[in-house]
């Protein structure tokens, strides 16, 4: 088991290096002068002065080749210091811990509510194939996948906000649960989907195994079979949590320009349009550093809750 | 899954790109673009970007089918010629995503355990970010059109199809006419080619709608967000950016793309399904 993990654990640190390259690899072969980019490019702007220029690169670091940049931008990253915002001149990590607390509470009620319907959806369904359940639940999932989050945001602000006015129409988290409830409600729908066919296909799976048809011989109740059918899936859903956080990460960049939420999401599409670099790449490594820790801690817990998946691999 | 119902399903996702090619017989040209397709005769007589401040935010009636946006623009004929970007980005991206990831896949398979640990590492690291992240990240650093759009989605949807050919590379480069190809003084891009990639792409094509409905998503996300082609041209994305804008007034300017978005995506869904299960 240890030795398992520790591999593991080395593919994850050799992945999040590869991240830490890739990261810095786009930073550097941004086309044209950063420092001019940001000090002047833009439109309506007074070209900077050379000496502002000069200043802005030391500052950033951009005076310096390319080989000590990336020693350089390794160490801090491992430091957790992700550089200074081109724009305001803050740090970047103070920026992105700013917006954090939105993003993570609309999220987290998100997933709560969505593993509140998509759970019994799943289990419903897995019950009785081909019954009404599982058809009402084929429906919605294809209506959801098909379905681009913002375009379900928009379509609920709409209904809720415009139609029933029982919502404000941008959100407002100082106006407790009701300004973050259709963000919340959105991304939970989008969340919704995955979990339900997941459920759905693992306890239909662990209903059909030996040990369940042997458990039905022996007069177990419907009750007692399905909590062993969700024991026994419990390595598809630890599997689950991880796929769903990039979707959850990229559904808050799109779900909080709809509702202008100010979080995360939002601070990555402004610095995208501001061209603003640091904080750009700084959000691409905070999220993809999140996706690898949770693909890790995806696999430790699939590992405990089934030891069967050590022994497949260093059988 | 019969082949007669695999069948019908491709159709009804060809209509899209159809649709999409004919918008400037359906609606009048901008006439820069084509001088002479802007005199045709056309179904819906409004240019996708001719403003009308007199004609603001108008309801759905017998001029304009289904009203006018912000600017007075008809909402029809910016749906007819968005799917020009929505469509045929999403699969100018499919299909380089698709050619990037078989080559890899058949690879990786093909010419041992070094180019296969390379191509692994790649798709951990490209799989390691959420793909609107790094599509994003990209569009801050080149300025975005057609093109540039189409590459982003293609560099970040290229690891499923390479995962599922590899799989099957293995499996035929172990077998004996790979076996004599070598043998016989094949180079290994005429292995890779000729023997090992025709056998092991059945697999990904079945999945390329799947993937031409995820990058009609991730196009239309990136236009949404203002980081797609740039304005006046018209996309599903962009329309729905603009219609958030006027929510409160205007529910014609929301459903027309939503909807559009919701059918394209739901075809290619069904076209996946139908032609994964029909293997």
């Amino acid at each position: 088991m240890t030795r398992f993990l520790a591999r593991r654990a080395l593919g994850a640190v050799g992945t999040l290096f590869g991240v830490l390259v890739a990261v810095f690899l786009l930073l550097s072969a941004a086309p044209g002068d950063p420092a001019r980019l940001a000090a002047g490019g833009l439109p309506g702007r007074r070209p900077a002065s050379e000496e502002a220029l000069r200043a802005f690169r030391a500052v950033h670091g951009l005076d310096r080749p390319v080989a000590a940049r990336l020693g350089a931008w390794l160490g801090s990253a491992a430091r957790l210091d992700l550089g200074r915002s081109f724009r305001d001149g803050r740090k970047v990590t103070e920026r992105i811990g700013e917006t954090l607390p939105a993003t993570l509470s609309v999220n987290g009620v998100a997933l709560l509510l969505a593993a509140l319907a998509g759970v019994p959806l799943g289990i419903a369904a897995a019950r009785r194939p081909g019954g009404r359940a599982d058809r009402f639940s084929g429906l919605l999932l294809d209506a959801l996948y098909s379905l681009p989050s913002f375009a379900l945001g928009l379509l609920l602000l709409l209904l809720f906000a415009v139609k029933l006015r029982w919502v404000p129409v941008f959100a407002d988290p100082s106006a407790g649960p009701a300004g973050l409830a259709l963000p919340a409600l959105t991304l939970a729908l989008v969340a919704l989907a995955p979990i339900a066919r997941v459920v759905r296909e693992s306890v239909r799976t662990a209903l059909r195994s030996p040990s369940a048809i042997a458990g039905r011989a022996r007069g177990e109740s419907p009750r007692e079979e399905t909590l062993r059918a969700l024991r026994r899936s419990v390595p598809a859903f630890a599997g689950l949590l991880a796929s769903l956080v990039p979707q959850l990460v990229a559904g808050s960049v799109l779900v909080e320009r709809v509702f202008a939420v100010p979080g995360t999401g939002q601070l990555l599409a402004d610095s995208v349009f501001a061209r603003d670099l640091p904080t750009v790449l700084g959000l691409t490594l905070a999220s993809g550093v999140a996706v690898v820790l949770a693909t890790l801690l995806a696999d430790a817990l699939a590992a405990l809750a089934d030891p069967r998946l050590v022994d497949v691999e260093e059988g | 899954m019969t082949r007669h119902c695999v069948r019908r399903r491709l159709l009804v996702l060809a209509l899209f790109p159809a649709l999409a090619l004919l918008a400037p017989v359906l609606a009048r040209n901008r006439p820069a673009d084509a001088p002479l397709a802007h005199q045709l005769l056309t179904p819906v007589p409004f240019d996708p970007d001719a403003t009308d401040l007199a004609a603001r935010l108008r309801p759905p009636d017998g001029t304009h089918l289904l009203g006018t946006d912000d600017l007075g623009r008809d909402v029809l004929s910016r749906l007819l010629h968005g799917a020009r970007v929505s469509v045929l980005v999403g699969l100018a991206a499919a299909a380089l995503a698709f050619a990037a990831g078989t080559l890899l896949g058949a690879a990786a398979g093909t010419l041992g355990p070094g180019v296969d640990r390379a191509v692994l590492v790649l798709t951990g690291v490209v799989q390691a970010f959420p793909a609107l992240v790094l599509v994003a990240a990209g569009a801050a650093l080149v300025p975005p059109s057609r093109f540039t759009a189409a590459l982003l989605i293609a560099l970040t949807a290229w690891p499923e199809a390479a995962r599922l050919v590899r799989a099957e590379a293995l499996r035929l480069a172990a077998s004996p006419y790979v076996e004599a190809a070598w043998a016989a003084g094949a180079s290994p891009g005429r292995v890779v080619l000729r023997h090992v990639l025709p056998g092991a792409v059945a697999p990904a094509l079945a999945t390329l709608p799947y993937v031409v409905g995820g990058a009609v998503l991730l196009e239309a996300s990136l236009s949404f967000l203002g980081l797609g082609v740039p304005p006046p041209t018209a996309s599903w994305g962009r329309a729905l950016a603009d219609a958030r804008e006027s929510l409160t007034s205007a529910w014609w300017c929301v459903v027309p793309p939503a909807a559009a978005l919701f059918l394209l995506v739901l075809a290619a869904r069904k076209a996946g399904e139908a032609l994964t299960e029909s293997r």
